[in-house]
């Protein structure tokens, strides 16, 4: 693709019409903070690879409630998120994003299996990898979790045991 | 690509509803015989350059599939229960030019003679109409061939082949480590792996390009044009040879009839949905077994009550799915399933069904990952792996790139109450009657997969995985190979087709695609679909030319 970096400006800006000053379209701040952090903890982040926080999942979120094939899902996730917050207050917190991540995953343990649970954990992976002009794994973060190079074509040999083809018979012959 | 076209009106030799796997293939092969032809395709053409990547438009948001215009479609276990939303495969096909053949995964896979004999072989099986194809293996030996040698099939012998006539015009694509891995495992048992014969270029052939490898063939178009597709191979010959126009964005809804029972064209929508006509001396339905079901039931008039073509009431009956069953490995070392062609290597010593099994069934087994990084997430890991958090990151992280699947392809019987019928609660996006899929898998059926499951079992353990799982045997909610709904046959009270694809109540309306099917097969459709149609278009042409249409 051609890489003319102020084309690529003003595609941004156009995306970012109709955002409020927090950059989501869709979410409110509050269910922003509450998405961002409930990512966090589906797909961590840790020293070696990046999570669904460094991949941006949040925005795809964002971007994936004004989308049709999810509008079914939408107010499920919304009334879950605000629940989620309102678990938080209940521990005297501002805001589920506010806790600890120990009492985060405490939170999310308890809703584990609720429609909610289940519709935004969906999201959080999609998100993560899906491809990046839906706004989320964004420099092919989720790419790189799983170990795909996400390359156009590729060559032969693909993998260890198709390169050591020949050993592999000789060694079981 | 400009193309021939017919002004409204105007009466053609052949109109053929559908521009797939059997559709193109008669297109071409009529107007180079010299026929005037219009094909008629629901979907749009699209171009190679089209074709994408994109996951989530592809295998989540069906950008392709019929799902996207109908989605509800029903399922009920037999007539007696109300039709429920069907929330599982459903009744799947791509909608555009080249049909399905544009996102399948290319398995080329000839029938055996066992194939078309074998309700002969076995004996009747309680509860089904297994039945003899009113055709042989030899009959159709010839246009097996010519469809290895027209859209361009890459592969090599194996030892339980049934005979050909020539070689492969093409040698197999590069093996892959599951392939490597599902030899390794039949070795250890004394089974054989064999190269997968491949709808897909591994040399440059006939203009086209060769497979780059891009892991993207299952489900999505081939920017490459290395799939040979009927929108790659004979859609362009067809449309070249000045006398075949493919009229896409039209969506067939009857088939015309006069006084005297014959065929006299084919109403459509446009892509404004303004009602056309398509006047034609021929009819031609090669729709898919759904499809086809649905327009011609759609084409019922007070001298075919029950559907055009249909005295026999078979028309959507005895759909068949083809049945599977598949263990997941992990190994030591990566894979990267991801890259190249869905599968290289396949068994085939569990094809014929034995009667010591104790129930009717048989299939072959390929190695294979199919699963692009959403769908792997979301539904592949082991059981007892965690659904969030570290362990499920970690998980991620280990599993995509070194884990297989062994994937079993098996027999699915007839049965008279397996149908698809037209559901007039649920609508599709143009106002038609919804599709019903009445089904319960044959018992035989159900043990056929918990056999072949096993059988997967033993393979990966055998090929030395580290970490073993299954997934549970499920019965059948839908599918994409859509089979046996207008079955050929010699007896009109039987079956809805002749040998040669006409139809036994109508005498110029051919029907000529997997809904013709007697039995299912192990698994691997397209290539016998392609077979019949190269050799429905010779008898179909034949009779033309001698007026005995």
């Amino acid at each position: 693709m051609l890489e003319v970096p102020w084309l690529a400006a003003v595609a941004s800006c156009r995306r970012d019409d109709g955002k409020n000053a927090d950059g989501f379209a869709a979410l409110t701040p509050a269910e922003a903070r509450a998405m961002q952090a409930f990512a966090a903890q589906i797909i961590p982040s840790d020293k070696a690879l990046p999570g669904a926080d460094e991949a941006g999942a949040v925005h795809f979120i964002d971007r994936a409630f004004g989308k049709p094939f999810f509008a079914d899902i939408v107010p499920v996730v919304r009334a879950g998120l605000a629940d989620l917050d309102a678990r938080a207050r209940a521990l005297g917190e501002r805001d589920f994003a506010s806790l600890s991540a120990g009492r985060q995953v405490a939170i999310m343990r308890q809703v584990e299996r609720t429609p909610f649970f289940l519709a935004a954990r969906m999201l959080v992976v999609v998100g993560t990898f899906a491809d990046s002009a839906y706004g989320g794994n964004k420099r092919g973060a989720g790419w790189t979790i799983v170990g795909f190079e996400h390359e156009p074509t590729y060559a032969s040999p693909f993998g260890w045991y198709d390169a050591h083809e020949e050993a592999d018979a000789k060694s079981d012959a | 690509m400009t193309q021939r076209t017919y002004a409204e009106g105007e009466t053609v030799d052949f109109v053929i509803v559908g521009s797939g796997a059997a559709g193109g293939v008669l297109a071409k092969e009529l107007a180079t015989a010299g026929f005037s032809v219009v094909v008629l395709e629901a979907g749009p053409w699209q171009q190679p350059s089209q074709f994408t990547h994109d996951e989530l438009a592809v295998e989540r948001e069906n950008a392709m599939l019929n799902l996207a215009f109908e989605p509800i479609q029903t399922i009920r276990g037999s007539e007696a229960e109300p039709a429920r939303r069907n929330a599982g495969r459903a009744l799947a096909y791509r909608r555009g030019v080249g049909g399905s053949s544009v996102h399948f995964a290319a398995n080329y896979w000839r029938f055996r003679p066992i194939d078309f004999k074998e309700r002969s072989k076995w004996g009747p099986i309680s509860g089904s109409g297994f039945a003899d194809w009113p055709i042989t293996y030899a009959e159709l030996e010839p246009y097996y061939t010519k469809v290895d040698w027209e859209i361009g099939v890459s592969g090599a012998p194996g030892p339980f082949d049934p005979p050909r006539s020539r070689p492969y015009p093409l040698p197999p694509l590069p093996n892959k480590s599951s392939g490597v891995l599902l030899e390794r495992g039949a070795r250890a048992l004394g089974l054989h792996a064999q190269p997968s014969p491949l709808a897909i270029l591994s040399k440059q052939y006939d203009g086209r390009s060769a497979c780059l490898a891009c892991g993207h063939c299952s489900l999505y178009g081939c920017e490459f044009g290395a799939k040979s597709s009927t929108l790659a191979t004979v859609i362009p010959k067809a449309v070249a040879t000045g006398t075949c126009e493919v009229r896409a964005e039209s969506t067939a809804f009857r088939v015309e009839t006069n006084a005297r029972g014959r065929a006299t064209g084919v109403m459509y929508w446009d892509r404004e949905g303004k009602e056309r006509r398509q006047r034609a001396r021929a009819v031609i339905v090669a729709a898919n077994g759904a499809e086809t079901t649905r327009l011609l039931l759609l084409s019922a008039t007070p001298a075919f009550p029950h559907g055009l073509a249909n005295s026999s009431g078979n028309v959507g009956r005895y759909i068949m799915f083809n049945g599977h069953a598949s263990t997941f490995g992990r190994f030591d070392h990566p894979l990267n399933e991801y890259k190249g062609p869905v599968a290289s290597r396949t068994v085939h010593d569990f094809y014929d069904a034995d009667a010591k099994r104790g129930f009717y069934g048989g299939g072959g087994i390929d190695a294979r990952f199919n699963y692009q990084p959403i769908g792997f997430a979301l539904g592949v890991l082991p059981d007892d792996v965690p659904t969030w958090g570290p362990e499920y990151k970690r998980a991620l992280a280990e599993y995509f790139t070194h884990s297989v699947r062994f994937y079993a392809h098996i027999t699915s019987l007839p049965v008279a109450s397996n149908t698809v019928t037209l559901d007039h609660d649920n609508k599709d996006r143009w106002g038609r009657p919804g599709l019903c899929l009445t089904y319960t898998d044959h018992p035989d059926d159900m043990k056929a997969k918990q056999w072949f499951r096993d059988r997967t079992e033993e393979l990966m353990h055998a090929a030395g995985a580290t970490r073993v799982w299954t997934q549970p045997i499920l019965p059948i909610d839908g599918g994409v190979h859509l089979l046996g709904t207008a079955r050929m046959g010699d007896h009109p009270r039987e079956s809805v087709v002749d040998r040669y694809h006409r139809a036994h109540d109508v005498p110029n309306l051919f029907i000529c695609d997997g809904s013709n099917f007697v039995t299912s097969g192990r698994g691997q459709p397209t290539m016998t679909i392609q077979a019949l149609a190269f050799r429905a278009a010779e008898h179909i042409g034949r009779f033309a030319k001698s007026h005995e249409i």
